[in-house]
């Protein structure tokens, strides 16, 4: 090879890896900025969904998402009362196992079927059936035995079991209607079609980036307590994930997005003080973020040593300062957003360190060793609480670390320990923990079964980690979620409420909100009960 | 002109890569701590049926060896399975997203060597630019891509909004990714290729071509340059590691589509196909890559030959 022919081989090499990138790239290409919105609305938010079926998926990402795109059977209003949506009325038999729907007339599906009783049933029997793999809506109806079809507009729902919180179940985005026709045509790709009747129609999916929706014409079944009937005022709305809250924040304030979601409650203050924009806020309901305690090995299953936990923890100035005011602490294993709230609990086990000091004493932690740790019979106080990073939202972990902080000061060594999923898992599912902590988004008090009823344990699906087994917790607990009188619900539920905080068998610390920015021409975005982000009313003004 | 057997010993080496490779992912699946089925539904508290019946389905209810050979066996007709969280081919979970990772690392490589030669030819043997130069590389290279990325948002396009904030299509949303992501190669180019070129200046060629009347800048560009490729070549394999490591933080800072997305939301999201698929997919691009390597040093420097190659 002489070397003549050498070079001109490395420049053609140099050349063609240009050319390449050039073609990669398209250079000279390429939308510039992102004017020219046709009305679309632009709305970051901070996880891509998995799925799009919500009857799927378990997140709350694909449920803000598909309230849009999805209605329900019924609605629930701010004050926790169930309306009609696509069902006009409804009967419950006497027993509470037969629920009757009359469906509303002349809603179509966004591909153009015909809301009817057959739809309902495929919607629940698709959540229930194994080929499914529901994560999260199949458990919630597990008392569901199948639907008929009485007429066209009549479906009749049949329940092993009476089950009282079933119309907040059949109100949320978890439970929006599909159409029957999509459901036969795309099985197994449900996640990536999802076609309901809601005010948006699914458009596209480039994944990774964007999801587009697109104004439903003929949308006019809104539910009570919308601004307007008809089609949304929007054209469309643009979903961008954008995961990194900074990037997110950025695209706002520069005008890039109209709308962000997941505002860091460290940004609030900066956006509640700008010009230009609104920071948003929405209680969520459920269970706020809980330190469940594991009663059943010591140290926490003497009461006295749980209360001194709970007694050392001074959680207003931890949340104030963590969440600048953003998220309020918690005193209930229930939101105040939630119906059935107690709010007597409040105030109720205030920051007390010497009557933690007493308490530990009294159950016999009375030495210290040189770390100023208590101990008994040489045996330091010692809490272990295993986290997933994954879950660790909000500066959860910087939380517990305080949390930490505080309980050192009363003597109790708290091990806050970062482990991977796998292995975080084998230890909550062994209960080999003192400790784990969650919150769990639900508008319905019912959400208290799922974590003290001895029956809902984490091998049975329930969220009773640590096999809590209070007897008069599972009677009250049971008996209000089969009782529809609303009164006696109340009772029961504020009894359990503070049973919860007696016995300490958890420490609530923060009701969580979502938090959305807003750019001022944005205008008209609300919130469901569960707080995820609707956009019906919203419109972008010049 | 490529010696067969050469060519056909470099394929199989690359072969075996990849097949360890599948080995290593299929093992340390199963060596890590907790149930794999509980891990991947995650936190949302599965019922009992629902954890069998996945855990039935990807076959990890069956012995050790069963699910080997039926791992091996869907290898090689190319069957990846399915992806758990996004119900969808794995095939076509990756295929979808490679495009937007290979504009960004042909253009960060691209970008990465210009700037790198363009480097390295000013100011080799030039003690005083050499110096804030070198120092300057060593801060780019030395800083994490997210921090470049971020700064490069911030001022960029929060501020001076000339590029967009996130995904971007064509060649304006690709600029500031792709900087960011050459920014940490630059720095290593550009000292290797310096170092390579200062050496060859001293050789005495050099100086038989400055007796010749050659000028400096055709001397630096014909003859120094040359011989600083080849060990730019050797870099490129390790290149195409930086370039899709770097892709995971680049593509997440910027909103940007890509493989980069994919890994570091199937690992977060423990599903076990898509990780499966990226390994083996990263490992088959290193193999190729590498072996590209192999051809192209044949090509730059024709003194090796068959011989001197393992």
């Amino acid at each position: 090879m002489s070397p003549r022919r050498h070079r001109t081989v490395i420049r053609r090499a140099l050349l063609s890896a240009i050319a390449l990138a050039c073609v990669a790239t398209g250079c000279g290409t390429g939308p510039g900025g992102g004017d020219g919105r046709d009305g679309r609305i632009v709305y970051a938010v901070d996880t891509q969904p998995d799925c799009l079926d919500p009857q799927i998926s378990p997140y709350d990402v694909t449920a803000a998402l598909g309230r849009n795109i999805f209605d329900s059977l019924v609605a629930m209003d701010a004050d926790g009362r169930i309306g009609p949506w696509l069902a006009t009325s409804w009967q419950i038999s006497r027993d509470g196992r037969t629920y009757t729907f009359r469906l509303r007339e002349g809603v179509r599906f966004h591909d153009g079927t015909a809301l009817d009783a057959a739809a309902v049933k495929a919607t629940l029997d698709h959540t229930v059936a194994p080929q499914t793999k529901s994560q999260y809506a199949a458990g919630l109806i597990s008392m569901y035995t199948g639907a008929t079809a009485v007429d066209a507009r009549t479906v009749r729902v049949a329940l092993s079991r009476p089950y009282a919180p079933l119309l907040q179940v059949l109100s949320t985005a978890t439970f929006g209607i599909q159409s029957p026709t999509a459901l036969r045509a795309n099985r197994g790709r449900t996640c990536l079609k999802p076609v309901g009747s809601g005010p948006f129609v699914f458009a596209g999916w480039a994944r990774n980036r964007r999801i587009e929706l697109d104004r439903n014409p003929n949308y006019a079944w809104a539910p009570a307590g919308v601004d307007h009937q008809g089609p949304a005022w929007a054209a469309g709305l643009t979903v961008e994930f954008i995961p990194e809250a900074a990037s997110r924040f950025g695209a706002l304030s520069s005008g890039q997005v109209d709308v962000a979601s997941a505002v860091p409650p460290s940004h609030t203050g900066r956006l509640r003080h700008a010009d230009g924009f609104r920071l948003l806020r929405a209680d969520q309901p459920g269970a706020p973020y809980t330190l469940l305690l594991n009663v059943n090995r010591a140290p926490l299953d003497d009461v006295r040593v749980r209360r001194a936990l709970q007694r050392s923890v001074r959680l207003d100035a931890l949340v104030k300062a963590l969440y600048s005011g953003a998220y309020d602490r918690a005193w209930s294993t229930l939101t105040p957003a939630t119906t059935g709230y107690a709010a007597t609990t409040e105030g109720s086990w205030p920051y007390d360190p010497d009557e933690a000091a007493r308490l530990l004493d009294e159950a016999g932690w009375t030495g210290r060793d040189e770390d100023g740790y208590r101990t008994k019979g040489g045996t330091r106080l010692t809490l272990h609480w295993p986290y997933m990073t994954s879950l660790m939202r909000d500066q959860r972990a910087l939380l517990g670390q305080g949390i930490q902080a505080e309980a050192k000061r009363a003597g109790i060594d708290v091990r806050f320990t970062a482990l991977e999923p796998g292995a975080y898992l084998e230890k909550a599912l062994g209960r080999d923990a003192d400790i784990l902590a969650f919150s769990w988004n639900r508008a319905e008090p019912d959400i208290m079964r799922s974590y003290f009823d001895s029956g809902q344990t984490g091998d049975k699906g329930g969220s009773n980690a640590f096999g809590i087994s209070d007897p008069r917790l599972d009677d009250w607990l049971r008996e209000a979620s089969a009782t529809r009188d609303p009164a006696r619900r109340a009772v029961l539920y504020a009894q359990a409420q503070s049973r919860v905080n007696q016995q300490v068998l958890a420490l609530p610390v923060y009701a969580p909100a979502t938090l959305v920015g807003a750019a001022d021409r944005v205008r008209g975005v609300t919130f469901d009960v569960q707080a995820y982000p609707l956009f019906h009313d919203a419109r972008l003004e010049d | 002109m490529l010696p067969l057997r050469w060519f056909a010993r470099r394929l199989l080496l690359a072969a075996t890569v990849v097949f360890g490779a599948a080995n290593a992912v299929f093992f340390a699946f199963r060596l890590l701590p907790g149930d794999p089925v509980r891990s991947m539904l995650g936190s949302t508290n599965p019922t009992p049926e629902l954890v069998e019946q996945v855990r039935h389905e990807l076959a990890l209810d069956e012995p050790l060896a069963v699910q080997y050979g039926r791992f091996m066996r869907r290898l090689f007709t190319g069957d990846l399975g399915e992806s758990f969280q996004l119900q969808q081919p794995v095939g076509e979970v990756i295929g979808d997203q490679l495009w937007p990772t290979v504009q960004l690392a042909t253009a960060a490589f691209a970008l990465a060597l210009l700037a790198a030669v363009t480097l390295a030819v000013l100011t080799a043997h030039r003690p005083r630019v050499r110096r804030i130069v070198s120092t300057l590389e060593l801060v780019a290279a030395s800083t994490p891509a997210f921090w470049t990325g971020m700064l490069l948002l911030a001022l960029l396009s929060f501020r001076w909004k000339w590029f967009p904030a996130m995904g971007g299509s064509g060649a304006v949303g690709l600029v500031l990714p792709a900087v960011t992501l050459a920014a940490g190669l630059v720095g290593v180019f550009s000292q290797v290729l310096r170092e390579e070129m200062e050496r060859a200046l001293e050789q005495p060629f050099v100086l038989t071509a400055r007796a010749r009347g050659s000028g400096e800048t055709a001397i630096r560009l014909r003859h120094a340059l040359r011989h600083g490729l080849i060990p730019l070549v050797t870099l490129a394999g390790w290149a195409m590691g930086a370039l899709f490591g770097g892709a995971v933080v680049v593509e997440s800072v910027f909103s940007r589509q890509g493989l980069g997305q994919v890994t570091a939301g199937a690992v977060a999201g423990r599903d076990l196909p898509v990780v499966t698929g990226m390994v083996l997919v990263s490992a088959l691009a290193f193999a190729l890559i590498n072996l590209a390597v192999d051809v192209l040093y044949r090509i730059v420097d024709p003194r090796i030959d068959e011989r001197s190659i393992g």
